[in-house]
C-alpha cells in the first residue's frame, strides 16, 4: 500500500464558498488523494485561534452547513473529502436531510470532533450504513487498550475502500489545533509504533504539524501528516493551495 | 469498551446529558468520575468536606423569614435560603471547594475554571488559595467589565484571570476557552466547571455538591414554618443552584420553579430563556435545551445578569422541566432590577442580579395562589452595585 503523503485541511467558506471548487480542483491536480473540509461551527472547542477565526469568518459570510454541502454538489474534480465538524450542526439538519445533501458530493466520511462512539448510536449507524463512516480519533490521553477498542467500534472497511474511509486520526499532542512551535513529536512517534503493532489501517497524524522536518518524521513511520492551521493561514494571506503547501512536499 | 462510565450519564425521558467530548478529554473525564465515586465512598473525604463546609464556607447558611416583603407581595410567608451568606458570597463555593478537594485527591496541581458573574471564579480562587493549588480563571471581556469587583477579588486570591475576547465576551466563550485550556493541560490540571453543565460526569458532580442547599433548606423550613411551603423557587443559569435547592424537594407535593433570564425582549438574541426559544442540541459536551439558530450554531444571548447569560440550560434541570417536575418561567431585566430594589428596601438584603430573577417571580406566584414560598437567594449583590446604580435611581 502506497503511503498517502499529505492530508490537508481547509475551512469551507473561508475566504468564500465560491473559492471552494477552485481549491478542491487545485488540490486534486497536486495529486492529493483526500482532504479534510471543515464545516464551520460557532463554538469550535477543539480548535486553536487560526481555525476559530476561519470558522467565524466563514459563518459571517454565510457558510451554513446546507450551503457548504450544496456548494459541493456535483463536484467531481476534487480529492475525497472528509467532513470535519462538530455534532450540533449535523444533528439540527437531521440524518435524512444530511444524507440527501451528502449524496451528490465528494464527501466520503465524517470526522465529528465531539462525538465519541456510542453517544448517538442510531445517527452514526445510519450514516455508516449509507457509506459515511466516522473517522476514529485517538488522542495522547487514549490508552492503548482504549485505542484498540475505538478502532474496533469504527472499523476499517478494508483495502478496497479509499483512504478517507479507512484511516484513523492520531492527535499529535494535547490541546487544540494550531501550528505548534516545536511540538515534541517523540510521544506521538512512539504511539505510532504501538498502533502499527495492533492495526494495519492507515494512520494520519495531526495537530501542531507545519515544518517539513516534522512532516518527514511522521512519514518515516508510515503515517500521513495532516496540515491544517498552517495551510489555512497561508490561504488567508492570499496564497494558492500549491504555494501554501509548497514546503510540505519536500 | 473496556473502560466505561459507572454512573448514569443521561437524564429524563429524552436522555439529555451524555458525554459529547473530544477524545483528548475522555480519559480525564473517566478518571474524574472514578475519583468522584471513590471520594463519595470514602468517609475521610466526607468528613473533610463537611468540616470545610462548616468552618470555611460557613454552612449551614441561614433560612431567613422575610415578613415585610411577604406582606408587600400578598404572601403569607416567605423564606430566603441565604447562599449569599456563604463564604465568597454565593452558592458557587459549595461546588468549587468540593471539586478542589477532589482535584487535590487526584494529585492535580493546577485548577482551571470559567466564570460568568465572577462568583464561581472567586469561589474557585478562594478554594485554591486555601488548598495551595494554582488557579487560572477564564472570563469573557464583557463580564470582566460588568463584574469588575470579582476580577479584583480573584487576583487578590492569587488566581490568574485570562480575558476571553471572542464572540460576545460572556460565559459561553469562557467555557469554550476553559475546555481548550483543559485539553492542553489535562494531565496536571483539573477543570472545575461552575454549573451543572458540560460533559458527564460534571452535571452529576456539580448537582451532588449543591444539594446541600435544598437538604438544609427543607429541614429549616419544616422547623421554622412547621410545614413545607407551597412553592420553592430558584434562578437558573446553568442550573446548579436550581438543582441544589429543588432536587431535595422532588418527592414533595409542592411547586418547584426555576426562573430564566428574560433579558430585554422575546426575539432570539435578546434573552437567555432556553425553555421558550430553545431546542434540543449539543453544546459544551452535553445534549440539552439550547438557544441556537436553524443551522445549529449557538445563538447570542442577552441578560443584565452575567450569571444567567448563557445559551444552554443544564441537562438535568432541562430534563426535569421537560418531564414536568419543575416549572420554568422567565423574568425580564427590568423585573429583576425592580425585585432587587424591593428586597433591599423591605428586608435590608442586597441580592445578586441572578437571584433577583427568582425574586421577580414572587408577584406571579402570589397571584397564582401560593401562600408560602421558599426562595433560593443564590448570591449577594455587591458585585452588581455598578449595574444597580446605572439602572435604578437612588
Ligand atoms: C449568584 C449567582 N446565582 C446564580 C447563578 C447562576 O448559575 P446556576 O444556574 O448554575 O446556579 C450564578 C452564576 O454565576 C450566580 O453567581
Amino acid at each position: 500500500m502506497a503511503l498517502n503523503p499529505l492530508l490537508p485541511f481547509i475551512m469551507a467558506g473561508d475566504p468564500s464558498l465560491e473559492a471552494l471548487p477552485g481549491y478542491l480542483s487545485e488540490a486534486r491536480a497536486l495529486g492529493l488523494e483526500a482532504l479534510e473540509l471543515g464545516l464551520p461551527h460557532s463554538d469550535p472547542i477543539a480548535d486553536g485561534p487560526v481555525l476559530q477565526a476561519a470558522a467565524h469568518r466563514a459563518i459571517a459570510r454565510g457558510a451554513t452547513p446546507r450551503r457548504v454541502l450544496e456548494a459541493l454538489s456535483g463536484l467531481t474534480d476534487s480529492p475525497d473529502l472528509i467532513l470535519f465538524t462538530y455534532l450540533n450542526p449535523l444533528l439540527q439538519l437531521g440524518v435524512e436531510p444530511l444524507l440527501r445533501l451528502l449524496e451528490p458530493t465528494p464527501v466520503k466520511s465524517l470526522l465529528v470532533v465531539d462525538l465519541p462512539f456510542g453517544e448517538e448510536p442510531a445517527f452514526e449507524a445510519t450514516l455508516r450504513g449509507a457509506g459515511y463512516p466516522m473517522v476514529p480519533l485517538l488522542a495522547p490521553t487514549t490508552r492503548l487498550e482504549r485505542a484498540q477498542a475505538l478502532l474496533g467500534t469504527r472499523p476499517d472497511p478494508g483495502p478496497e475502500a479509499p483512504f478517507a474511509q479507512r484511516f484513523a486520526y492520531v492527535v499529535a499532542r494535547l490541546g487544540v489545533t494550531g501550528a505548534g512551535q516545536g511540538t515534541d513529536l517523540a510521544p506521538v512517534l512512539k504511539r505510532l509504533d504501538a498502533l502499527k503493532a495492533i492495526s494495519d489501517r492507515p494512520l494520519a497524524v495531526g495537530f501542531g504539524l507545519s515544518d517539513p522536518a516534522s512532516l518527514r518524521a511522521v512519514r518515516a513511520l508510515g503515517a500521513t501528516p495532516v496540515i491544517g492551521s498552517a495551510l489555512v493561514a497561508g490561504l488567508t494571506s492570499g496564497s494558492s493551495i500549491r504555494t501554501a503547501l509548497s514546503r510540505c512536499f519536500c | 469498551m473496556t473502560d466505561a462510565f459507572a454512573l448514569p450519564t443521561r437524564f429524563g425521558t429524552q436522555a439529555l446529558g451524555g458525554c459529547y467530548a473530544p477524545e483528548t478529554l475522555m480519559q480525564p473525564l473517566l478518571d474524574l468520575e472514578a475519583a468522584f465515586c471513590g471520594a463519595l465512598a470514602d468517609p475521610a473525604f466526607q468528613t473533610e468536606l463537611k468540616a470545610e463546609l462548616r468552618h470555611f464556607v460557613g454552612r449551614p447558611t441561614p433560612l431567613t423569614p422575610a415578613p415585610r416583603l411577604a406582606a408587600k407581595l400578598g404572601l403569607k410567608a416567605l423564606f430566603l435560603k441565604r447562599e449569599d451568606l456563604a463564604h465568597t458570597g454565593a452558592h458557587k463555593i459549595n461546588n468549587a471547594l468540593a471539586q478542589a478537594l477532589l482535584a487535590r485527591r487526584m494529585g492535580k496541581t493546577e485548577i482551571i475554571a470559567e466564570t460568568g458573574a465572577g462568583q464561581h471564579g472567586v469561589a474557585t480562587a478562594a478554594a485554591c488559595a486555601r488548598l495551595g493549588l494554582r488557579c487560572t480563571v477564564y472570563m469573557g471581556v464583557t463580564d470582566m467589565a460588568r463584574q469588575a469587583p470579582n476580577v479584583a477579588r480573584m487576583r487578590l486570591f492569587g488566581a490568574t484571570v485570562e480575558p476571553v475576547a471572542a464572540g460576545q465576551g460572556t460565559l459561553k466563550e469562557a467555557v469554550n476557552e476553559a475546555l481548550r485550556a483543559w485539553a492542553g493541560r489535562c494531565t496536571t490540571a483539573h477543570y472545575i466547571l461552575g454549573s451543572a453543565l458540560g460533559p458527564h460526569p460534571f452535571p452529576t458532580l456539580v448537582r451532588s455538591f449543591q444539594t446541600v442547599i435544598g437538604e438544609e433548606a427543607r429541614a429549616q423550613v419544616l422547623e421554622q414554618g412547621g410545614a413545607l411551603p407551597d412553592a420553592v423557587v430558584a434562578c437558573a443559569g446553568g442550573g446548579s443552584n436550581g438543582l441544589g435547592l429543588l432536587v431535595p424537594f422532588l418527592g414533595d407535593r409542592l411547586r418547584r420553579m426555576a426562573v430564566e433570564a428574560g433579558g430585554h425582549g422575546r426575539a432570539l438574541g435578546e434573552h437567555a430563556a432556553r425553555l421558550d426559544g430553545g431546542r434540543l442540541g449539543v453544546l459544551h459536551g452535553c445534549k440539552t435545551l439550547l438557544l441556537q439558530d436553524e443551522h445549529g450554531h449557538t445563538a447570542e444571548t442577552a441578560s443584565v445578569s452575567a450569571g444567567l447569560d448563557y445559551p444552554a440550560l443544564g441537562p438535568e434541570l432541562a430534563a426535569l422541566v421537560l418531564d414536568g417536575k419543575v416549572d420554568v418561567r422567565r423574568a425580564s431585566d427590568d423585573e429583576a432590577l425592580a425585585a432587587a430594589r424591593l428586597l433591599c428596601e423591605t428586608e435590608g438584603i442586597l441580592p445578586a442580579l441572578e437571584s433577583s430573577h427568582a425574586l421577580a417571580l414572587l408577584p406571579t406566584l402570589a397571584a397564582e395562589g401560593a401562600a408560602t414560598v421558599l426562595l433560593g437567594l443564590s448570591g449577594r449583590g455587591d458585585k452588581d452595585l455598578s449595574t444597580y446604580q446605572s439602572h435604578l435611581e437612588f
